[in-house]
């Protein structure tokens, strides 16, 4: 679990090291998306904790139900959904922008962008 | 009241895609949710009784509204109802009505929920329809400037969400109370989202270039209710948590000098206003408690401000004080400018003094000086010359329509209008400070700030530094909190 953790934590931190050293705008939202992904596993990891099974009580007539099994956690889970669909809505418009701008500024230098946006 | 309350959140998102089929009918809709907000905003200031609501049990979504809310809900209607007005006249299209008035409906939500991940939601949805109505012009330039924005608010938000992941690790829930047993780890970074999002101390550097490059109108939605998202769930911490009350304390002042540190030396309106939004920001912080009246007298005042600087002939501060404005101008800009200074008669008076009471001993000198620096700045705006008539055809033919005057009445005589929730502030011994105060600032203002000519450094405010600052106010606060 320590090792799953610390996977976790070196993705994420090597997502916003990318969002603060390259100059692309492109290759900056593909970090922030790396970061981003991060921290969805690091969701499913808190939500794996008491275990792994679909939190779904069977009810077949037997006493397998009241069965106690290492149910995952379905809170962290269904949160971090809701958080995907707006991280992936999010980048998608984003995308839309870089779009636009890059008809007028094909390298995609950030510095570059800003020095001619805002002349 | 519970399904009032269901009811009234969801009606603006409702309304905001009708308004998407039903064009012609764009301004009254968005026109009618904003009274409907204002309505609700009232109920709650007047009747004082907070509402808990539970949905779908303790992990669904939980909400809260009390009278700290009904004012920022206030603020929120009153200033999308002057910016409706504003643009009443002008040629923007229904996606603009749509995007505003799905603004105002999750700005409002952030300021009634009382979980970790609905905030987070609310909070982004703000960022999306925030970013659409700064590039609304479609030009380079506003997608630039809405880039920005929308990027470091997404990378802020990513740091809130691995903290309420922290949260919810240690309670397994995501209520504002289960703050307290959270490592404080957690703590650091949901701060680090929402000082970043309310554009608090060097985290908000963002918010002067995205206010100031904005529209007027949408500069006006952004500095009058926006930012308070951010500013809104740090108070509610302070007042559920006694433990976070200094670090929230703490950080108003700071923000308070930064924001007027800058807002002095600036030469462009739009950029003063930015920088004072960050101040005023800090103000609120200052003193949690009545954080919500300061907020509603400055959301109202700044609003209006940023509106009639939209009108003026330059946003030059040398161009304007070689050529005078028209005297109509001057007047709605002077009011305003005199209730943010804490003048006795409008509410931004009542405000400060409110605010002072519930200062902390180590609080008051700082917060003093902001309260100098506010005056200096805002007599840059006071002694502008006017004159009578517009000097040329041209200036004529962009005179203020109905509209303006409109919105520009609807704020002011809010001003005036919320008096009545602090009437004690007028003693003499209360109103003798302001006085001084603004007395001091403006001689400060002539004898030396006029002539003046200081250029700050725009390097800090590069896309690159905003997030690398992020990363700095990461540790400051990581230490904070261990400390």
């Amino acid at each position: 679990m320590i090792i799953l953790e610390a996977f976790i934590l070196a993705t994420i931190f090597c997502g916003f090291l990318g969002i603060i050293l390259k100059q692309n705008l492109m290759m900056k939202i593909i970090s922030m998306d790396v970061m981003s992904t991060g921290i969805i596993g690091f969701y499913v990891l808190v939500a794996a904790n008491p275990g792994l099974f679909a939190p779904i009580v069977v009810v077949d007539g037997t006493d397998k139900g009241t069965e106690a099994i290492a149910y995952a956690d379905p809170v962290p889970q269904a949160v971090i959904l809701t958080a995907i669909v707006i991280g992936f809505s999010i980048q998608a418009l984003m995308l839309v922008a870089v779009m636009k701008l890059a008809r007028d500024n094909p390298t995609l230098d950030c510095r570059e962008i800003e020095r001619s946006a805002l002349r | 009241m519970n399904k009032l309350t269901i009811i009234w959140i969801a009606l603006p998102l409702f309304v905001g895609f009708s308004i998407y089929l039903l064009p012609q009918l764009s301004r009254i809709l968005a026109l009618a949710v904003s009274l409907v907000s204002l309505a609700y905003g009232l109920w709650f200031v007047f009747v004082p009784e907070p509402l808990t609501l539970e949905l779908v049990g303790s992990f669904g979504v939980s909400l809260f509204v009390d009278q700290l809310s009904g004012f920022f809900i206030l603020t929120n209607a009153v200033v999308t109802a002057a910016v409706i007005l504003y643009c009443w006249s002008s040629d923007k299209g229904s996606f603009f009505y749509t995007q505003a008035i799905i603004l105002h409906g999750s700005v409002n939500s952030v300021f009634i929920c009382a979980d970790l991940i609905s905030v987070y939601v609310a909070l982004e949805v703000i960022g999306i329809a925030a970013f659409l109505l700064i590039a609304y012009p479609r030009t380079e330039r506003s997608i630039w400037v809405g880039l920005r924005y929308l990027f470091v608010s997404n990378t802020a938000m990513l740091f809130y969400l691995l903290g309420t992941a922290l949260v919810y690790q240690a309670n397994h829930s995501f209520a504002f109370t289960a703050l307290e047993n959270a490592p404080s780890a957690a703590i650091a970074l949901i701060f680090l989202g929402l000082l970043a999002k309310g554009g608090i101390f060097v985290s908000g550097l963002w918010l002067p270039l995205t206010h100031g490059e904005s529209e007027s109108p949408v500069s006006a939605l952004l500095s009058g209710a926006v930012v308070k998202t951010g500013v809104f769930p740090l108070i509610r911490f302070a007042l559920i948590l006694p433990e976070l009350d200094p670090l929230v304390r703490l950080f108003g002042v700071m923000t308070a000098l930064f924001g007027v540190g800058f807002a002095v030396f600036a030469k462009d309106t739009k950029r003063i206003l930015a920088f004072h939004t960050v101040s005023q920001l800090g103000f609120i912080l200052a003193a949690p408690a009545v954080g919500g009246f300061y907020a509603l007298t400055h959301g109202l005042v700044k609003s209006a401000l940023f509106l009639i600087a939209g009108k003026l002939p330059s946003r030059d501060l040398k161009v304007l004080q070689k050529n005078p404005i028209p005297t109509s101008l001057w007047i709605a800009l002077a009011i305003a400018s005199f209730s943010i200074s804490g003048f006795p008669l409008l509410s931004g008076f009542g405000a400060k003094v409110l605010t002072t009471k519930n200062l902390l001993p180590w609080q008051v000198i700082g917060m003093n000086i902001a309260a100098l620096g506010t005056a200096i700045s805002f007599a840059k705006f006071i002694f502008l010359p006017h004159a009578r008539q517009p000097k040329d055809l041209e200036s004529a033919a962009s005179s203020p329509g109905t509209g303006f005057w409109l919105a520009i009445v609807l704020l002011l005589g809010g001003l005036v209008f919320s008096n009545v929730f602090y009437y004690d502030a007028y003693s003499l011994q209360n109103v003798v400070k302001p006085l001084a105060t603004i007395g001091v600032g403006w001689l400060a203002y002539i004898l030396v700030f006029q002539k003046l000519s200081v250029k700050l450094p725009r390097a800090a405010e590069q896309f690159d530094h905003l997030i690398g600052t992020m990363s700095l106010t990461l540790i400051l606060l990581f230490w904070i909190v261990l400390a």
